[in-house]
């Protein structure tokens, strides 16, 4: 097998995520299985930040990861966490039950077959939007060019999570702007039926359709769309009480 | 480079003459993209909703067209999601716009250029230019003119995401012109002549296309109630 080859289709296939739409959990699912087959790694899982900074688990690559990553988010230590933290790689560590940098979580990583760990921020610049553990069965530390392979994954997964929220926002602002332009031309409209109906001014018809909205507690812009389908109270448009 | 353009751009525009962003977006480009005038079009469902802003009588005539016809370069640059550019208008590589290119022509239009608003896979609408004598953009001009495409797009989304929920931005209303005169119209019409409002839109258009006035005029004297359509 050509390992190269493969690095490579993989971050041409990532890459392909940043110009595609894609789903973030696949993406992270992807990346972690890659970590798995490509660099020598026993299981990989990786965190991103929800809007108000703590840590959630998004992907793992394998059940007894998931379930190691959950308790390092309920003991609040571990390797992954620290990455988040300081926005810098955790270098490889020898796992040791109830001592070293994560006693705790140390203790369940070796009850569930690992011996050693490392972590890596995900971050664009100076933004760090999660982290991802690297979690091996035995106790030689990474390769440095799997690790460099294992960074670029990283980069790429992130690069690709901050477009794609950003491209989100985009598009919720979007729909937004057409929204309240259209509910403002279901208005425009039902002023000049309003107006002509009642042989008044533009201005008095808009009043007289909130006033109606306000008396029957609807939204102006339902009793606008009742005016233009015909359905509305003929006595919206008569004067009544303001 | 690109980053250097982007830079050059951004200079320009806080230069530039003009209360409001949209103005300043559309009076650098003459001098910048070696054109005679800008305007720039907001969109959405596949229509044209209004002008943010235009340079020139003669951008205004092709914004006005546009509205009034449902097609030209900005509906087609927004349709397509990519940039149009017929550098003839007397001579087209493609024959198309058959109601917008002679009112266009006789207005002083020669060359039009249409540069889509989007970000990412987000259309917004589009940014058009004219030249009133023929020939193509240099890959310079192209290269400028899809960095200030792109600023425009990020600014409209900017004014939303500064406005409540449901309303237009404040920015946007004061400088843009989304005929809502034409909508108030149609709603006359509807009641005049006993049909729907979407009918009553294309009547407007109908009578304004075969009348070659602007539709914003025409609903302009239906609501003033010195246009009656039999």
């Amino acid at each position: 097998m050509n390992r190269e080859a493969d690095v490579v289709r993989s971050l041409v296939e990532m890459a392909d995520t940043l110009v595609n739409d894609y789903d973030v959990v696949d993406l992270l699912t992807g990346l972690t299985d890659r970590c798995v087959s490509l660099l020598g790694v026993s299981a990989a899982g990786v965190m991103l930040a929800s809007p108000a900074g703590t840590l959630g688990l998004v992907a793992s690559s394998s059940e007894a990861m998931r379930l190691l990553e959950l308790f390092e988010l309920q003991a609040q230590e571990g390797p992954c966490l620290d990455a988040f933290r300081t926005g810098e790689r955790v270098e490889h560590e020898i796992l040791a039950a109830g001592s070293g940098r994560w006693p705790s979580f140390a203790a369940a990583a070796l009850q569930a077959g690992f011996r050693s760990a490392l972590a890596l921020p995900l971050r664009l610049r100076d933004l760090t939007i999660g982290a991802m553990n690297l979690l091996s069965t035995t106790r030689t530390p990474m390769d440095e060019a799997d690790i460099i392979v294992a960074r670029a994954f990283a980069d790429l997964a992130a690069l690709s999570i901050i477009q794609h929220q950003a491209a989100a926002e985009a598009q919720r602002l979007n729909e937004q702007l057409s929204a309240a332009l259209t509910s403002r031309v279901v208005i425009e409209q039902a002023k000049g039926i309003i107006s002509e109906r009642a042989g008044i001014q533009l201005d008095k018809a808009f009043s007289r359709l909130r006033v109606h909205a306000r008396n029957n507690n609807l939204r102006l812009t339902d009793v606008a769309q009742a005016a233009i389908d015909g359905t509305l109270d003929p006595r919206a448009w008569v004067a009544t009480q303001p | 480079m690109a980053q250097d353009r982007f830079h050059r751009i951004l200079a320009e525009l806080s230069a530039a003459d003009g209360a409001w962003p949209a103005a300043r977006l559309c009076a650098v480009c003459p001098r910048v993209l070696g054109v005679n005038g800008a305007g720039i079009m907001l969109m959405s469902g596949d229509i044209p909703r209004g002008s943010l802003g235009t340079t020139d009588e003669v951008s205004q005539l092709i914004e006005d067209l546009q509205y009034t016809l449902g097609e030209g370069p900005c509906v087609d640059a927004y349709q397509q999601d990519e940039v149009v550019a017929e550098p003839d208008l007397a001579k087209p590589v493609i024959r198309r716009w058959l109601a917008f290119t002679p009112p266009a022509l006789r207005g002083g239009a020669r060359a039009v250029f249409a540069f889509p608003l989007r970000i990412g896979t987000v259309r917004l609408g589009a940014l058009d230019f004219y030249r009133d004598r023929p020939g193509p953009l240099s890959d310079e001009q192209h290269a400028d003119a899809l960095v200030v495409a792109s600023v425009a797009a990020r600014w409209v989304l900017e004014a939303q995401a500064g406005a409540p929920p449901g309303t237009v931005p404040e920015e946007l209303e004061a400088s843009a012109d989304f005929h809502f005169v034409v909508h108030n119209a149609a709603g006359m019409v509807s009641v005049q002549q006993d049909i729907s409002v979407t009918d009553a839109l294309i009547r407007l258009r109908a009578y304004a296309f075969t009348h070659d006035r602007p539709l914003t005029e025409v609903a302009q004297d239906v609501v003033d109630r010195r246009l009656r359509l039999e």
